[in-house]
């Protein structure tokens, strides 16, 4: 189908309105799971001798948490709807507050990391297709296959160690130098979060876009475009390529919004300050209304991610409808 | 990008970077694994390290568990005419305020503060983490600036920490939602040696040196300290070796070799005031009942072997539930060595005889059970190994199961388990009634034991009505004689507080208890 300004809106405008009964049930189900996991936001006080049960009590009823489960659902669902997301249970700001502070390091890790990791996907996935079987195609399938088995955790501890404590060169972990945070420093502190990111992902992506060049490669129309004497370069890069193109394009957009709600254990590793860090320390408080809101953003973010593989799908491939 | 990486950091000096600085009177940093969720000492859950920099007590306690006077010239007592008991079963303690202490913004710190944070605390309209203690006040009086008069419903008797946490400044919260004002809970107005300047969430908290502080302009020595949130320990360690910190608090005791092989850095030592030990659950496994099951159990565990060996040496053998910090211990009980065949001479007595696949049985019942504990914590994960490995020795089927911390607590406060392994970190007052008093079973108190002894109730209880402190420790001494006895639960060590702080630091002194190492923190220097 042809792209219109008014296909466009109405691809949009369906799919927007198709998301709300997935979301409606996405929340209802995570609503139930974090409250069904064991200890609640109250658990973290029981340690300390001195909270006594009444201190419980009397906290369990300030955070409304002794009220039925599903009045409870009710009454967060009612008042996220109409942008009350509440306060933490943690620190008592509100979750709004808490979220925003944090989007800026989040995007800022991801996006860099996503860039980074699409520069290194586009060559090392289509060169090891063209030249498939040698050299530079076994080196390529033997470091991505490491990419891909590198726990995240472990990657980003050995380059901390090789490059912070062994070399002396880069800062092991967080955004900047407090209070002297200039530019160098800042791409310093960005470096090895995002090496850990962009070579995890790239790896699978490209394994990705090679498998998906070979198969395209394969296909008539390419021997055909040979057949007409068009050079390589451009049967590859102009013919092949776009075609290859769609299942990845896919695959970036669900990791990018799976990314954007906070790249968990990276952020860990390295005390990135990001939503990942929020989301850790949210989940080992129980903090529920932050949770809740980070994952109904999560849900969104790939709501909305789909939305737009789907568009930009089609705008590559003119075959795909958007209808 | 592995190029890049090599490119981008080895080119501005093809040598170990400038930014990581060492430890200096300018700016010490620490790497803290947890951001606090407020500074304000009466609301927060985690411990009160950094807001005890800002805000002080009206007492504290020192290295060696002392209360001592802080923000009050000095800690009531009978003998000094501060406590007084009334005729009516309560008591009145007198504070006298130290003289000329200001708050932060120059208003000065009066008995008016005093009234006010207990008015607060007891109030409808505000949410404090525990209310212990303050809701047995009925008044405050103040006859004078200097002069709080608190009087008591009934006998507290560790009231010379009721104020441990300071005072909330009445001039800035009268008439306000404490639970909102987030003014105060980010940037608490205190009159402690430093004063917030920045908080950036998930990154860290810069304090600076207060103005006239009123121990005097030479205090604090160091000008600023910096706390880094690092959640993960792998790190907070590479940064400590790196020297992007100086300072991580409550080092975990498996990183201790690695922690002392830096050449920068010393491990402080300070005895704990918290002890390890597995918890019986007598209502979900009811063998536990029996005296004699719960004696074999600790004498079939070498738990001299796992202080030396899986804890390094680092922790002593604990006997009770009351450490040698502090001023009510005792030696006088009885111990447990480590002696399996009495162990399986106790099972016998008790009727548990080996089954045909060596684990003892009574009755048709297996002597089996699982024991519960936190997840993550390495050193723990290896004793309940070797506990599990040391029963089936003595014919004891155990079987460790792994929690989240979180997970654990409500699963201990549920009493859904039949043993567990962990600690309590007392408070520096010896109050034992919550753990082991008949009737403070969950929800009423810790006793998850399930321990059910009359004399040993009316022994706590009386300790806790009594302020005379030589009565006071011998009560405590005949309580801690009848738990030695009945073993309710098997101690295992005394918990050492592990510190690493710069080589140059000076006045470091530690702190057995939750005020956290830098009650001192004025006098702290680099030399």
């Amino acid at each position: 189908m042809h792209l219109t300004p008014t296909t466009l809106t109405r691809f949009v405008a369906r799919r927007c309105l198709q998301a709300v009964p997935l979301l409606l049930v996405v929340s209802t189900l995570v609503f139930l799971l974090i409250h069904a996991a064991p200890g609640g936001p109250l658990a973290i006080y029981l340690a300390n001798p001195n909270v006594r049960p009444e201190d419980i009590e009397r906290l369990r009823r300030a955070l409304g948490l002794d009220r039925p489960l599903w009045e409870q659902y009710w009454s967060w669902l009612w008042a996220f709807v109409r942008g009350d997301w509440g306060y933490s249970f943690s620190d008592g700001r509100p979750v709004v507050a808490r979220i925003v502070e944090r989007v800026p390091a989040t995007l800022e890790l991801v996006g860099v990391s996503l860039a980074c990791a699409l520069a290194l996907t586009m060559p090392a996935g289509i060169l090891a297709a063209v030249r498939r079987g040698r050299w530079f195609d076994r080196v390529t399938t033997i470091a991505s296959i490491t990419g891909i088995s590198l726990p995240a955790f472990w990657f980003g501890l050995l380059l901390q160690m090789i490059f912070a404590v062994g070399l002396g060169w880069l800062p092991s972990s967080g955004r900047a130098t407090p209070g002297e945070g200039d530019v160098v420093d800042h791409l310093q502190h960005l470096l090895l979060p995002t090496a850990v990111l962009a070579i995890v992902l790239a790896s699978g992506w490209s394994r990705y876009l090679r498998g998906s060049m070979l198969e395209t490669l394969s296909l008539p129309f390419i021997v055909s475009a040979r057949a007409r004497g068009l050079t390589e370069r451009r049967v590859v890069l102009r013919h092949a390529l776009r075609n290859a193109l769609g299942p990845l394009i896919a695959l970036v957009t669900v990791d990018a919004a799976l990314l954007v709600s906070g790249a968990v254990v990276t952020e860990s590793v390295f005390a990135w300050p990001g939503l990942g860090s929020l989301f850790t320390e949210a989940l080992a408080r129980r903090d529920y209304t932050v949770l809740m809101a980070l994952l109904m953003l999560s849900a969104s973010a790939v709501v909305a991610f789909n939305i737009v593989a789907d568009f930009a799908h089609a705008l590559v491939d003119p075959r795909v409808p958007v209808s | 990008m592995a190029l890049a990486l090599v490119v981008a950091a080895g080119s501005p000096a093809c040598g170990r970077r400038a930014g990581a600085r060492g430890p200096s009177n300018d700016l010490l940093i620490v790497g803290y694994d947890r951001e606090p969720d407020t500074l304000n000492r009466f609301s927060t859950h985690i411990l009160e390290d950094i807001q005890s920099c800002i805000v002080e007590g009206l007492t504290t306690t020192d290295e060696q568990m002392r209360v001592i006077p802080l923000l009050a010239s000095e800690v009531p007592t009978i003998e000094n005419g501060g406590v007084r008991l009334r005729g009516d079963g309560g008591m009145d303690v007198v504070w006298k305020l130290r003289p000329g202490v200001t708050w932060h913004d120059g208003a000065p710190f009066t008995s008016a503060d005093v009234q006010f944070t207990v008015e607060a605390i007891n109030g409808p309209d505000y949410n404090p983490e525990s209310t212990d203690g303050f809701d047995r006040i009925s008044a405050v009086d103040t006859p004078d600036p200097l002069t709080a008069v608190v009087h008591y419903k009934e006998i507290y008797a560790p009231y010379d920490i009721q104020f441990i946490r300071g005072a909330l400044p009445k001039h800035v919260l009268q008439g306000r939602d404490i639970d909102r004002a987030q003014d105060y809970n980010r940037n608490p107005l205190g009159t402690g040696p430093y004063h917030v300047v920045d908080w950036r969430s998930g990154e860290y908290i810069l304090l600076e040196r207060a103005a006239h502080y009123w121990r005097g302009d030479e205090f604090p020595k160091i000008r600023r300290l910096l706390f880094k949130f690092i959640p993960n320990t792998n790190t907070r360690i590479n940064q400590l070796k790196n020297g992007e910190v100086h300072v991580v608090a409550l080092a975990p005791w498996d990183k201790y070799r690695e922690i002392a092989g830096i050449p920068s850095i010393v491990v402080a030592r300070t005895r704990g005031n918290a002890y390890e030990h597995v918890t019986l659950n007598e209502r979900q496994f009811p063998p536990f009942e029996d005296v004699r099951v719960r004696r074999a159990l600790i004498s079939a565990l070498d738990r001299e072997r796992y202080t030396q060996t899986i804890l390094d040496g680092l922790a002593p053998v604990a006997d009770g539930p009351i450490q040698p910090v502090s001023w009510a211990y005792t030696d006088r009980i009885a111990r447990y060595g480590f002696d399996p065949g009495k162990a399986r001479a106790l099972l016998d007595q008790a009727g548990w005889k080996a089954g045909a696949d060596g684990i003892r049985v009574r009755d048709g019942q297996r002597l089996a059970f699982t024991l519960i504990t936190q997840a993550g914590y390495a050193i723990r994960e290896s004793v309940a190994q070797a506990i599990e490995h040391e029963l089936r020795d003595v014919g004891v089927d155990v079987k460790v199961q792994l929690h989240d911390g979180t997970a654990l607590s409500a699963i201990w406060f549920e009493g859904r388990f039949d043993a567990m392994l962990h600690w309590w970190q007392m408070p520096s007052d010896p109050e034992l009634t919550t753990f082991f008093a008949a009737d403070r079973t969950p929800p009423a108190g810790r006793n998850i034991n399930y321990f059910h002894d009359e004399a040993l109730t009316r022994l706590l209880y009386a300790s806790d009505r009594t302020v005379d402190r030589a009565e006071r420790k011998a009560l405590l001494e005949r309580a801690q004689a009848i738990i030695a006895d009945a073993v309710p639960e098997i101690p295992l060590y005394s918990v050492t507080r592990l510190d690493a702080v710069p080589a140059t630091l000076v006045n470091f002194k530690g702190n057995p208890t939750n005020t956290g190492i830098f009650w001192n923190v004025h006098e702290w220097t680099i030399k």
